[in-house]
This record gives structure tokens, sequence and C-alpha cells, in this order.
């Protein structure tokens, strides 16, 4: 009975990091409607720009996000305007084609630069672990885990009470209604994916604090946002992080009472489960 | 004389044929030149295949190595285990592939899973095929499985030549493109550009949408899990890295790119991208590994942004072009037949 709760635990708090990750992601697929099979690598490219700089300042990786996400946004508006926007018109399946090629892209570039074997970061500041209850909390997944929480309010809180936060839930609402009343379209949207890039940076600082990163990292994290995203539904964030955690949870109860290798078939079942019994989530709005 | 544009047709055909058969001839010293013309072929094969449920049906399915690895392991294991010649093993793989495909076709179909959801739910199968084989140690298990070794044993379907399984591969390839294009001019065929266009409107005009869909998702299984048998002896093993979601997604993307629907729109981006491919990462490999996929991620790119109708429609619009020029017939130029 320990090992279940522990392991619960242990899920519970790497959820709330996927469903950061999802976040961006729902931002890009709510919002534009933008099928981007590349977001798994945009976490794998943010895991490698903390490393980068965190092994050359000597930065730890929790605070790599302060570069990182700027960073990443900039990389975000800069893929937005050279090839998603050419694909709005087009047919869903130019847009995957179009993505996949910049999965290739990022994946080839990050091999490039940082060859194939995995990286890590030398031990984080917050490494140890406390105890509760007779329960073992690592520190980095609690911490992980708590930034995560706020940056997801935070962006809460940006959507709902800033100009610009507005201007991307109207345009995701209603884009003709939103045109009129003057919100730009291109501009919304460049924001919105490069909020949404920008959000992995903080997701990538985080798991570098108790991870390491390979260049095919991306599909795991690719599919497991599209999986939290399924069982979401759009609109809800607070159902984003209920789902992040449920998926987080069943990751690692399956590694703990089954096996190890057995992680991401969970995943992907409930995935495939929740597509055919409740395609709209378990909290849509749609 | 007047030369007509249908016996142009059938020359250009008939000397595509003779060429490849005669390229395995020529590189037939040099076994790697022989793995990369048959790799070739075996990603002409899939994108034709995938064409059936991706380009005419509007299913964008990433799970062909599901389909292909089910028939090589369907196959390969009863070689193995029973001395099961790969011929019947073949048609066997096939059949366990189609009945995958039915499996979760049906409820997938049933339950409206459609689009991006579609697409992600197929590549999600893979990873759960490979994660199963893995660990269903019986058949698969994190070790390669060899079969038998014959130098020439056409029982076995094990040459120690490539060149047997370039045939054979070709064989497979001339059979998906007659399946295709007798698809593209049936009554199926139609139903499924129409399904593809739009599904709704498909359904109120009275296409049984959910059973052409699986008709076409059974008819690709089939075919890719029969060349999955073939796979697995010109590897000589079996291991569940087959079941791999990078390369299944690689042929939708030929297909995509190609041209949706075109019946040798995947085949003529297979030949053109996978030996673009081939080559840069033999050429550049020795100094920058995986600076050719950065070449190539690039080419994908451009060419889904500033060509969204394919490769086949460049060509085939230059091709028309040629033939106007030559028969002096401006009617080929607005032909319109489906699926050329």
């Amino acid at each position: 009975m320990d090992t279940v709760v522990q392991s619960l635990l242990n899920g519970a708090l790497m959820g709330c990091v996927y469903a950061l990750i999802t976040l961006g992601l729902s931002l890009i697929f709510g919002v534009m409607n933008v099928v981007n099979f590349a977001h798994g690598d945009f976490v794998m490219l943010s895991m490698y720009f903390a490393f980068f700089i965190g092994s050359m300042w000597g930065v730890d990786a929790v605070f790599t996000p302060v570069v990182t996400f700027p960073l990443l946004f900039i990389v975000g508006v800069v893929a937005y305007y050279l090839i998603i926007d050419g694909t709005l018109r087009q047919k869903y399946v130019t847009q995957i084609a179009v993505t996949v090629g910049l999965m290739t892209f990022l994946r080839a570039i990050t091999q490039l630069m940082w060859k194939a074997q995995p990286r890590a970061l030398p031990y984080s500041l917050i490494q140890g672990s406390i105890h509760i209850a007779g329960y073992n909390i690592m520190l980095s997944r609690l911490i992980s885990a708590v930034v995560s929480i706020l940056a997801i309010g935070g962006v809460s809180l940006f959507l709902s009470k800033t100009w610009p936060g507005r201007a991307i839930r109207a345009a995701s609402d209603d884009l003709d209604a939103a045109s009129l009343v003057g919100v730009n379209y291109r501009w919304t949207y460049a924001l919105a994916f490069g909020l949404g890039s920008a959000l992995t940076a903080i997701a990538g600082g985080l798991l570098m604090t108790f991870q390491q990163v390979d260049p095919t990292m991306g599909v795991r994290f690719g599919l497991l946002s599209w999986c939290v995203l399924a069982l979401a539904g759009l609109g809800s964030i607070p159902g984003l992080l209920i789902s992040g955690i449920i998926v987080g949870a069943a990751e690692s109860l399956s590694m703990t009472l089954w096996d190890p290798r057995a992680r991401s078939l969970i995943v992907y079942l409930i995935f495939i489960l929740v597509l055919w019994v409740r395609p709209r989530g378990l909290f849509g709005r749609k | 004389m007047k030369i007509r544009s249908t016996t142009f047709n059938r020359v250009l055909l008939g000397v595509v044929l003779a060429v490849a058969l005669v390229v395995p001839l020529l590189i037939r010293t040099n076994q790697y030149n022989l793995v990369l013309v048959t790799t070739v072929l075996l990603y002409g094969v899939l994108a034709t295949a995938w064409n059936i449920i991706g380009g005419m049906a509007g299913q964008l399915d990433l799970a062909a190595f599901a389909y292909l690895g089910l028939g090589a392991f369907t196959s390969g294991t009863l070689l193995i285990r029973w001395n099961v010649s790969p011929w019947i093993g073949m048609i066997l793989g096939g059949l366990v592939a189609t009945g995958f495909a039915v499996l979760v076709g049906f409820p997938l179909f049933r339950f409206k899973v459609r689009e991006v959801w579609y697409a992600l739910t197929s590549s999600a199968l893979v990873e759960v095929l490979k994660v199963a084989f893995v660990m269903w140690e019986d058949v698969g298990g994190p070790v390669e499985r060899y079969l038998p070794y014959y130098s020439f044993s056409l029982y076995h379907m094990r040459f120690g030549t490539y060149i047997p399984y370039y045939y054979i591969m070709l064989a497979i390839l001339v059979i998906a493109l007659v399946v295709n294009y007798r698809i593209g001019r049936s009554k199926l065929g139609f139903y499924l550009r129409a399904l593809g266009e739009d599904e709704d409107a498909a359904e109120i005009l009275g296409v049984d949408a959910r059973a052409c869909k699986l008709k076409a998702l059974m008819i690709y299984a089939f075919l890719v899990g029969a060349t999955g048998a073939v796979y697995a002896c010109m590897y000589g093993f079996i291991h569940p890295n087959f079941f791999s979601g990078a390369r299944s997604t690689e042929v939708a993307i030929l297909g995509i790119v190609g041209g949706m629907g075109i019946t040798y729109g995947p085949l003529l981006a297979a030949v053109i991208l996978v030996s673009a491919r081939e080559f840069l990462r033999a050429s550049l490999g020795g100094q920058m590994e995986s600076l050719y996929l950065v070449i190539y991620s690039v080419v994908l790119i451009l060419i889904a942004l500033f060509r969204p109708q394919g490769i086949a429609v460049m060509f085939r619009d230059a091709y028309r072009k040629l033939l106007s020029w030559i028969t002096g017939d401006e009617h080929v130029l607005e032909a319109n037949t489906p699926g050329i």
C-alpha cells in the first residue's frame, strides 16, 4: 500500500510538469487550430538550451528559464512566421507535413550540435528529499510541480486579465468577430505560438534538474502532451492540470505495479480509450 | 507522323519498368547499393499502399510500420519455429495485419475518431505494439531473433545476395500500383475520394463512410503486412524496433508531398526523396552526422509550403506540356482522369 501511495505521489508531481507542457500545446492547437507535431521537440530543444546555458555559465538548471524562456519565445515566433503562417489556409495534412519537417529539423540540428549521447547537468540545488508522514518526496520533483502550477496560474491570469491574453482567447472563440473588434490575427497567432513554445522552456529547465536529454526525447513528450490534451479537452486550464496528474500517476503506477517498460503502453492505451469513449475530453467545452 | 498520347504513355511506362528491371543487374557487385535501391522500393510500396487510406480516403494513418512489423513477426516466427515458408507467411502476415486493422479500425471509425486524432491514435498504436512485443518474450523480447540462414533457398526466401529481394519488392510494388489504380477507378475509389474531401457531405449523399474507410484500411494493412514478411527475410531477423513511429510518419509524409490520391505520387516521392536522403547520408555522413537530415527536413518543409499539391502534380504538368508539344495535341493539357 505504501508503495502505491508513494508511486502515486511521484507520478502526480511529474504530471504537473506534463500539464505545463500541454498548456503550450493547448494554446497552439486551441487558438490557431494548428496541429503541431513538433511540440515535444520544443521541449527537447529547451532541455538542450538549459543544458547549454547551465554548463556554459555554471548556472543551476532551475534558473535557466530566465534565459531560455525569451529564447524559446523567439524561436516560436520565428517558426510561426517562417513556416506555420503559410499553412493556415491549407488542409491539416499539410500542417502535419510541415510540423513533421520542423520536428525532423529540430532533432537533426540538436544532434548536429550536441551529438547523440544523452546530456545531463551536475546535481541541482534542489537535490535531496523530504519526508512527510513516512513518504519520501523528492525535492526536485516537488519544486518542479510547484513551479509548474505557478506558471499555469500565471498564464491563466495572463489570458483573463491582460489585453493580449484576451485577444488570444477571443481569436480562439471566433476569429472573424475578433478581427472585427481590432484583433490582429497574425500578431495574435504569433504571440500564441511563441508563448506556447516558451512554456516548454520552463518545463525544460525543470526537467533538467532530474533528467538527462537526448535528441529522440521529443517523441515521448509530443505524444504524452497530446494524450493529456485529449484527456482534458480544450478550454479548461484546471482540467489540464487534473489530466496531467492523472496521466503522470497512471504512468508511475504502471511502472511500480506492472513493469517499467509498460509506462508508455498505459499512457497510450488511456489516450486511445479516451478518444473512443469521450472524444471531447473530460473537461472539454465543445 | 502524329503520335498519340496514349502510345506515348505506354512507351514511358515500358521504359520505366525496363529500367527498374535492369538496375540491380548493373549494380550487382555492390551490395550496399542494392540495399539502397531495395529500400527505395520498400518505401515506394509502403507509400503507394498508404495512398489508399491516406491519399484517397484522407485518413492520415501513421501506423505503416505497425502493420509491417506484424507481418514480419508473423512470418518470421512461423519460419523460425515451424519452418513455414515465408511465401505462406506473407499471406498469413498480411491476414494478421488485416485482422489487427479491423480490430483497431472498427471502433475508431465507429466512434468517429477523425483527422488529427486518428493520426495520433495510429501513431500511438505503433508505440503500443513496440512495447507489447518487447514485453512478449515468447515471440519478441529485447533481443533480435535471427531467421535461419541459407545462401540460396527459394523455400525459405533467404538469399546470400539482395538481388532476389529487389525483384520480389518490385513485384509487390507493381501489385500495389495495380491495386491502387483499380481502386482509384472503382466505385470504392470515388466514394473514398468523396469522403476524403468532406466526410459529412459524402455521408449525406449516401456513402457508407465507415464501411468504405474500413475496406481501405484493410487493403492497405494487407499489402503492408505481406511486405513485412519480405522485410524480415531481407534483414534476416525480427526485432520490436521494426515498430518504428518515425519511419511510419515518414511513409505518410512521402504520401503527402508526393501528391494525395495520385497513384504514382507516393512512389515518385519515395524514389526522389529517399534516394536523395540516402545519397546525402552517404556523402555527408562521414564529416557531419545528421547534416543530411537537416537538409532533408528543410526540403520537406519547402515542398509542403510551396507545392502543397505534391511533387506528382508538378511532374504531371511538366509531362503534359511536353506531351502536347510532341503530339501537337492541346487536349492533353486539360485531361482529367481520377488518380492520374
